[in-house]
């Protein structure tokens, strides 16, 4: 009855004896066993340093720079992650610290406008000096550039206002001229009235406004008034021209300089001659005259920035 | 000596496989999520590896743990390469020589000690960036300022997260050590 119990107490210390003992995974040897590691390390090493002395050769420079290629979309995507999640949190938080950020924004931007704004003047400005230059290059004036500020309000008068005035040596009945793209400098208005930094500038196509001017036709010429013509519907008007000269549509007219029959208290001798004023539209004959409709060659409700002759050289 | 029962060689090279795509992400993640605003980068591969050479060397099986290490110290550097347009091989040598002398210098101690894993870092992050600046840097190089303005910020910054890594690989790893 005994031996089977034997038996069942012997079967472990059979196993114990006769099988190999057993390493458990978690017995630690203090040192690696072997320099098998330190081997595998060293030929590692080697390997790194062959890859770096083929690359620095330019032979495996290829391969390292598809395999770039191939994970730059994966690393551009995830610097461009990175750089929200850093302006997600360098945003600021909370009422008060996002009022401070959005007033400093506030302020900036109205430097930015600011700044902006005299850019854009010095811009405009660069453009009409460059203008001036031109106009000044191909005639004998001295000239003074003025911005229009304010237009009349009315049709009952056709003037303007320039923002420069007597200070700058602005004086009544000097000559106004403007130029539009694909024009000459013409002839557009008189300077009325002048205040110290603005002046007052009828146009040459108010009722009121006669110029003398001269009708070239053929090489010759002819003195007659330049009439505005606004308020009666057209613009300019040519008139007292004798039939002696046949006027033909596309005459040019240009001040002749003496503008003797102005009603207006102007210094006349401010206008000189040989301003470009408009070319001959239509003629019409009456009596022992002739009429003339004159389109300007600069219309003058259409400029924004004029120039005041000051002189003329001789 | 190593696993008890060889693994199959499909499955090694799969394992394998992954090992490298695991590498060349940390690497990714390295270089483009972990730049700090100071210019520096949290070194992640290069303090994981350490800490995998720490972890090899104190398996039951240090041969079989330090030369898995050593293979993730070669992958992560070449992937380090690969994103950092560096020679192919420097960031994996630098790597792999702090590695060696890392696990050289830690045979004998109890990695479980947290000043053991700090000073490995620092050790083999000052071997990694004196490697690299010799194989990157042309020309002389003014020694103590790179000490100071390179160097040491660099091992301050990889310090940081050595602790949380090492045990965070630590428990990763239980089944393998």
């Amino acid at each position: 009855m005994a031996k089977p119990s034997q038996a069942r107490t012997s079967t472990p210390m059979r196993d114990f004896l006769d099988d190999r003992p057993i390493k458990l995974r978690r017995e630690r040897s203090p040192v690696p066993a072997s320099l098998r590691p330190f081997v595998l390390a060293i030929g590692l090493c080697l390997l790194a340093g062959t890859l770096v002395f083929l690359d620095r050769r330019g032979i495996i420079t290829p391969a390292r720079q598809m395999l770039q290629s191939l994970t730059a979309p994966v690393a551009q995507r995830l610097t461009g992650l990175r750089d929200d999640l850093g302006a997600f949190f360098s945003a600021p938080r909370g009422a008060a610290a996002l009022e401070a950020r959005i007033a400093a924004l506030e302020r900036e931007n109205g430097e930015l406008r600011s700044q902006l704004l005299r850019l854009e003047q010095a811009q405009v400005e660069n453009t009409f000096l460059r203008q001036q230059l031109a106009i000044q290059r191909a005639h004998p004036w001295t000239l003074l550039g003025a911005e229009v500020t304010v237009r009349s309000p009315d049709a009952g008068r056709r003037m303007i206002t320039i923002a420069r005035g007597s200070r700058e040596g602005l004086r009544p009945g000097m000559a106004v001229i403007g130029q539009l793209p694909g024009t000459p400098a013409a002839l557009i208005g008189i300077v009325e009235s002048t205040g110290p930094h603005a002046a007052d500038v009828l146009l040459i196509t108010d009722i009121s406004s006669q110029v003398s001017g001269r009708v070239i036709h053929q090489g010759r010429a002819e003195v007659g008034l330049v009439r505005g013509q606004w308020q009666h519907g057209s613009r300019l008007q040519l008139g007292q021209i004798t039939r002696d000269l046949d006027l033909a549509p596309g005459d040019s007219v240009v001040t002749a300089g003496l503008t003797g029959a102005l009603r207006l208290p102007f210094d006349l001798a401010a206008i000189p001659p040989n301003i470009p004023i408009g070319s001959v539209d239509q003629v019409r004959v009456i009596d022992q005259h002739q009429i003339a409709e004159v389109r300007p060659f600069v219309d003058p409700d259409q400029v924004r920035y004029v120039w005041v002759i000051l002189s003329q050289d001789d | 000596m190593g696993d008890p029962q060889p693994r199959r060689l499909e499955e090694a090279l799969a394992h394998e496989a992954g090992r490298i795509a695991g590498l060349f992400a940390l690497a990714c993640v390295q270089v483009t999520l972990l730049g700090l605003p100071s210019g520096f980068t949290l070194p992640l591969v290069p303090v994981l590896a350490i800490c995998r050479a720490l972890l090899g060397v104190s398996a039951a099986f240090p041969d079989v743990g330090l030369g898995r290490a050593l293979r993730w110290g070669l992958y992560g550097g070449l992937a380090l390469d690969v994103f950092a347009a560096t020679p192919l091989g420097a960031h994996a040598l630098a790597l792999l020589l702090a590695m060696l002398i890392v696990a050289a210098l830690t045979r004998r101690l109890r990695v479980e000690r947290p000043a053991v894993p700090l000073l490995a870092v620092l050790v083999g992050m000052l071997i990694y960036e004196t490697v690299l600046v010799l194989f990157l840097q042309p020309g002389a190089i003014d020694w103590r300022r790179y000490l100071v303005v390179v160097m040491l910020p660099s091992v301050v910054v990889a310090l940081a997260p050595t602790l949380p890594l090492f045990f965070l690989l630590r428990r990763l790893l239980r089944g393998q050590l």
